[in-house]
């Protein structure tokens, strides 16, 4: 197991350094050099040059790489001549609101996918399997703005029950948390979405389970449909959920963003938002390398957390 | 999701003799149809699928058939018919341009289409090619190409592609490009994956010892046996792109003017239904979900139709 959890790590290193080289090569092709951004775009040439030798910009690119990997390491992501402020404080500020907002749909969608799914399953080919598979098939195929837009229609302005957009006042996670009608449509819109594949996923391995020896064993020990569901086969179903979960790290990030953009919730994925539209390339790769190694460390995780639930699995 | 059971009709004047009653001792063996055939067929009997395909040809035709039925001006602002509700001569309605939501719907299809093929076929050549390669030659030039995958697809898509659109022109080419970039590696997986498991299998081997040279052996065997996971993919990857383009297009780094797309039409969404005027969101946003809906439906049952472990006899 340890050497398992060793040689998986490596690989994590080596994928996050070469996340680390590609990104370093964009924002090098898109900005060079953030001088214009500091000094403006009608700068001196002679104080352009020196301003770049001063601050390094001048080096070869691999010096200039490895400095920026040591950076990393230091959780340094660079500064923000547009906002004047390192993007480590700006993510600082705006990290706990977009967790807040992903784990809460990441927790409510898998309440409701799980025991959805395995419903499903039990009562395949019903009218509410196919109602249900129906539903999710359509939300999958959605964008989730498209569906934020549609809950904003109904529970914002034709029922006026929660507001249309996050209000402006909203400035801290404690804020969030405690707003819950502000919050309500990003987190149910983001919750949907992730319910359509989570439901799927649950259906199809509850429906692999149902079929196993084990099951008809419990069956014909004389167990109740409860105890079976519920003692037995919950383990088994949820374990390809483990690394689902693991693997939807990108989807949340993107979600983060379209929503946040959608409901105008302060987070990472507006000021990412907004960091397009002024060129702030520093943010802009920041947050991009920040979700790799999110998605990263979400893979491994769930690669550890599957072996170390699932004693089928070997570690050679 | 299980279908009913269909009938198969007869082929040939032989008649269809199904696999699920135990032919007669010593009888003679029956080639039924060609497995593309009898994929075909599988799909044609799922009507979920026919529906879908039905779906995306209504659109093609619509797209780009429409405009020569429904002319409209979509070039030049018109001040004088902003906004209009459905009606007269506007079936649904105006934008804030003037231009007819119609003929925009049309135009903006094309291009959420073309961009949708386009960037499914980049993403298929260049990913069907690099998994192929990485799965005959194997050894360290396969470990290389394949960290190479992990490490693209460990960026978040979205992300890298958005960072990239505010340096692009927003044509229909460029953004297919974009797209298409970082579109292939989940076909390179599948593919490698595909080589590899064909690779060892028994026919494979069979064709060897048979004398059949490598060139044989990838083109009639190996290409053939590993081609119906990249159709099945390629009708996930229009779906995947035409998405991807609607939510590049609602963030504001779509096509550029005068051509546009759905996702571009929906980049004021917010305040056009704040204002009241739903014509400019529902019916663009149905089209974008109904086109995706439909190629993943096919993609479905092209999924099932050409896996034989998953078929129904």
């Amino acid at each position: 197991m340890i050497g398992y959890i060793i040689r998986r790590v490596m690989v994590a290193v080596i994928i996050t350094i070469g996340i680390a080289i590609i990104t370093f090569a964009i924002l090098h092709y898109l900005s060079p050099s953030p001088v214009y951004d500091v000094l403006g775009a009608k700068a001196q040439p002679s104080v352009v040059k020196a301003w770049n030798q001063s601050h390094g910009f001048d080096r070869p690119e691999i010096a200039q790489f490895i400095s920026y990997l040591g950076n990393l390491l230091h959780l340094n992501f660079g500064y923000s001549y547009k906002l004047s402020q390192s993007v480590s404080a700006l993510f600082k500020e705006n990290a706990g609101r977009s967790a807040y907002l992903s784990g809460a749909a990441l927790v409510l969608s898998l309440l409701i996918a799980m025991p959805l799914g395995i419903l499903q399953a039990v009562k395949r080919n019903s009218l509410s399997d196919y109602t249900v598979t129906t539903a999710n098939f359509v939300l999958y195929s959605m964008p989730s703005f498209f569906l934020g837009l549609i809950l904003i229609q109904i529970f914002a302005l034709d029922l006026g029950i929660f507001p249309p957009t996050v209000s402006d006042s909203i400035t801290t996670t404690f804020g969030a948390i405690t707003h819950p009608l502000q919050l309500f449509l990003p987190i149910v819109t983001l919750t949907a979405i992730n319910i359509a594949s989570f439901s799927r996923y649950m259906r199809s391995s509850t429906l692999d389970n149902l079929g196993q020896d084990y099951i008809r064993l419990a069956r014909a020990k004389g167990l109740s449909q409860r105890a079976v569901l519920f003692r037995h086969l919950l383990r088994n179903a949820c374990l390809p959920m483990i690394t689902l979960v693991g693997l939807s790290v990108p989807t949340l990030v993107a979600g983060n963003l379209l929503i946040e953009v959608l409901f105008n919730y302060q987070g990472l994925g507006l000021l990412f938002f907004n960091a397009l539209g002024n060129e702030d390339y520093n943010i802009l790769l920041a947050y991009t390398i920040f979700g790799g190694i999110l998605t990263v460390l979400g893979n491994l995780i769930a690669d550890v957390a599957t072996a170390a639930a699932d004693p089928r699995i070997r570690f050679d | 999701m299980t279908k009913p059971p269909v009938e198969l009709p007869p082929i040939g004047a032989g008649g269809f003799q199904p696999l699920d009653v135990a032919p007669p001792e010593g009888g003679e063996v029956q080639v039924i149809a060609s497995g593309w055939r009898l994929a075909m067929r599988e799909f044609a009997s799922n009507r979920l699928a026919v529906l879908g395909l039905g779906t995306l040809v209504f659109f093609v035709l619509l797209c780009f058939v429409g405009p020569l039925v429904h002319p409209t001006n979509q070039t030049l602002f018109n001040p004088l018919s902003v906004e209009l509700p459905p009606g007269g001569g506007h079936p649904l309605g105006t934008d804030e341009h003037g231009f007819d939501e119609l003929g925009r719907i049309m135009k903006g299809g094309q291009a959420a289409l073309e961009v949708g093929f386009l960037a499914s076929a980049i993403a298929t050549v260049v990913g069907t090619l690099w998994g192929a390669v990485a799965g005959l030659v194997g050894g360290i030039i396969d470990g290389i190409m394949m960290r190479i995958v992990d490490i693209l697809l460990s960026i978040p898509f979205l992300l890298i592609v958005l960072v990239l659109a505010t340096k692009i022109n927003g044509t229909v080419i460029e953004e297919s490009l974009l797209l298409g970039f970082f579109s292939w590696l989940v076909p390179a997986r599948l593919v490698r994956g595909e080589v590899l498991t064909l690779r060892t299998r028994d026919f494979i081997h069979a064709a060897r010892v048979m004398g059949s040279g490598r060139g044989r052996l990838v083109y009639r065997h190996l290409i053939p046996n590993a081609l119906s996971v990249v159709i099945v993919n390629i009708t996930f990857q229009v779906a995947d792109a035409i998405l991807a383009l609607a939510y590049l297009g609602f963030l504001g780094f779509g096509l550029n003017y005068p051509a546009t797309s759905w996702g571009d039409m929906l980049g004021n969404a917010q305040n056009d239904i704040s204002s009241g005027y739903w014509w400019l969101v529902y019916p663009v946003g149905a089209c974008l979900v109904i086109v995706v809906l439909a190629a993943n439906l096919v993609g479905d049952a092209l999924r099932d139709a050409l896996d034989v472990r998953l078929r129904r006899r």
